[in-house]
């Protein structure tokens, strides 16, 4: 089981990578063993498996109260920011004056 | 002889009878370190503030103050792991000058308990690897033969551990990052129950699989250290409430009655060579320490490895969206607007294997294959649980190798994803179904390089795992 070359571009995407043309090939062809590996789970029969069984143990957590309470102070929060003015993050420009961009 | 060839209870009991120091500890572990440094086995060192902290311990001490169980006893922390006002990089490019505003749970309370943090951990970028050359800094190596791998993602901490460059280590495992490098350097490693150890602080690979666990010398050691950080947490909905125990308990109550589990599926034509005399051998010790050994089935074990490449990765995809040379990490120089500013960063900061992670967990959450993927992997992966829970009905623990073969070479497996996927192949089940599993050292090959047996215990069971695994120890006298 293969993916082909417009599929590897439309994961790029959703990933927010770049990649060249020849690096997407030899992720199509990595994925290809990687796939075929993955298609293991085909010969479990899980036709008695109900989810919510795995998820009733978590909701028997305890849950804390939505109490406000002191956190990072607002120079904590962008003390690591590549690009910061005046206590925000800067970003590049995402609204125009005319509202889009 | 030095006071490195001890174990972290060794020391302590010298620390407490005043014949060493924690200062004299912190710069013998420092003189290791230079002594060390090729293996790269450190990203960041702390000799200031652990002299510091050093002193004030031995002062306290001195001063006949109440003191913590790891009162002034150097430790190591991978580099996942936040320290306040220390760098946390996850060994990749996109963190190389991250700040920790905040400290993890599990590093507060081995501070909490007297721990000195002395450095942070080389590992693979963003836990994701089996042998450490994933990292951004440069690979690191095994102590043993330094032309091998020390393993991954935890190998920095498992390296430091057999170097000596400190008395114990924390690391993470999301589907055996702490048993496989383990089991290559020779120390012991454990991964705990899912939930035995908060994950606040630590910086999240795969959300339901990562778990923190000690890497150390001994048995025993590691019983002590998984007391210190275990426990719930309010900062981590899935830190379990279950009390936190003694593990060092039963830890000399030998093998005599219990019954080990050895999976038929582990121990078939595939396990091999060196590896396979090793574990035979073990097993005839534990029947002549009393145990006795009963065939179990796990009859859908195998397909543990893909559904760990599913989960993982889709997590790992999700978790990792976050990078976005915004708010933390890098930013590209150049870029047309913030949409291209996400993906100019996430290329330039991310290394290969991160980025072959995000790929396919993107492909197997995508529309169209969901439910052919994740949703069924979410399914197997309960079946899995389930034959595991039924087994342990007849077995107090399950043995295993850890990895099939001893350390492999440096650049060995990196060009083929899928053979350095199935380094993981005994230890991903564990993580898979939830449950605590240790790797000890079990002999070495003629080469001279470890081999690690794994044991595998109940849900919230780490106190048989570590008597079963105590007792091993102490008749071969190799676990130091």
């Amino acid at each position: 089981m293969a993916i082909d070359l417009n599929e590897a571009k439309k994961l790029a995407k959703l990933s927010r990578l770049e990649f060249t043309e020849d690096e997407l090939k030899k992720f199509a062809n990595e994925f290809e063993g990687i796939l075929s590996q993955v298609k293991a789970i085909d010969k479990v029969d899980v036709s008695k498996i109900d989810l919510k069984e795995s998820s009733a143990k978590i909701l028997a957590t305890k849950l804390r109260e939505d109490i406000v309470q002191a956190s990072f102070s607002q120079c904590q929060v962008i003390q690591n920011a590549p690009s910061k003015k005046d206590g925000a993050f800067l970003v590049p420009i995402t609204v125009d004056e005319e509202g889009c961009k | 002889m030095s006071y490195l060839d001890l174990s972290l209870r060794e020391v302590r009991d010298l620390l407490v009878k005043g014949t060493v120091t924690s200062e004299e500890l912190v710069r013998e572990c420092f003189d290791k370190i230079k002594e060390t440094s090729d293996l790269n086995a450190l990203t960041s060192t702390y000799f200031d503030m652990a002299i510091n902290k050093a002193k004030e311990i031995d002062l306290a001490r001195k001063n006949g103050e109440q003191l913590g169980v790891l009162a002034g006893i150097p430790i190591v922390l991978k580099d996942n792991i936040n320290l306040v006002n220390t760098k946390t990089t996850c060994c990749s490019k996109f963190l190389e000058n991250f700040v920790s505003p905040y400290t993890a749970t599990c590093a507060s309370k081995l501070i909490n308990a007297g721990a000195i943090i002395i450095a942070k951990a080389n590992m693979d970028e963003f836990a994701m690897g089996s042998s450490t050359e994933t990292s951004a800094f440069g690979i690191c190596h095994n102590p043993i033969d330094k032309t091998c791998v020390p393993g991954g993602s935890s190998g920095g901490s498992a390296c430091a551990v057999a170097s000596k460059q400190c008395f114990g280590a924390l690391g993470t495992d999301t589907g055996g990052s702490i048993r496989e490098p383990a089991g290559f350097c020779g120390v012991v490693g454990l991964k705990p129950t899912y939930g035995r150890v908060s994950r606040f602080g630590v910086v999240a690979f795969a959300s339901s699989l990562d778990q923190v666990g000690p890497l150390t010398r001994t048995v025993e050691d590691s019983a002590i250290m998984l007391g210190v950080i275990a426990g719930s947490d309010e900062h981590d909905m899935t830190a379990s409430l279950e009390p936190v125990k003694d593990y060092t308990i039963d830890l000399d109550k030998g093998v005599k009655g219990l019954k080990i589990g050895v999976p038929k599926q582990f121990f078939n034509e595939q396990l091999k060579g060196e590896v396979r005399e090793a574990l035979i051998k073990a097993l005839d010790t534990y029947k002549a320490l009393g145990a006795e050994l009963v065939e179990i089935d796990l009859p859908s074990v195998d397909t543990a490895l893909a559904v760990y490449y599913i989960l993982s990765s889709a997590e790992a995809a999700s978790n990792l969206a976050r990078f976005d040379g915004v708010k933390y990490g890098v930013r590209a120089d150049k870029y047309e607007d913030l949409v291209d500013l996400y993906y100019k960063s996430r290329t330039q900061g991310f290394g290969s294997e991160v980025k072959r992670r995000i790929m396919l967990g993107n492909y197997v959450l995508s529309s169209g294959y969901f439910d052919a993927f994740y949703r069924k992997a979410k399914r197997v992966q309960l079946v899995i649980k389930k034959e595991f829970i039924e087994a342990f009905k007849i077995c107090d623990v399950i043995v295993s190798p850890t990895t099939a073969t001893p350390a492999f070479k440096i650049g060995e497996k990196m060009q083929d994803p899928v053979s350095m996927y199935l380094s993981d192949i005994y230890t991903v089940p564990v993580n898979i179904a939830g449950i605590p599993a240790i790797s000890i050292p079990c002999g070495k090959d003629k080469n001279g390089l470890p081999i690690g047996m794994q044991l595998l215990g109940k849900h919230f069971d780490e106190t048989t795992l570590f008597r079963v695994a105590n007792a091993y120890e102490k008749s071969t006298k190799e676990g130091k």
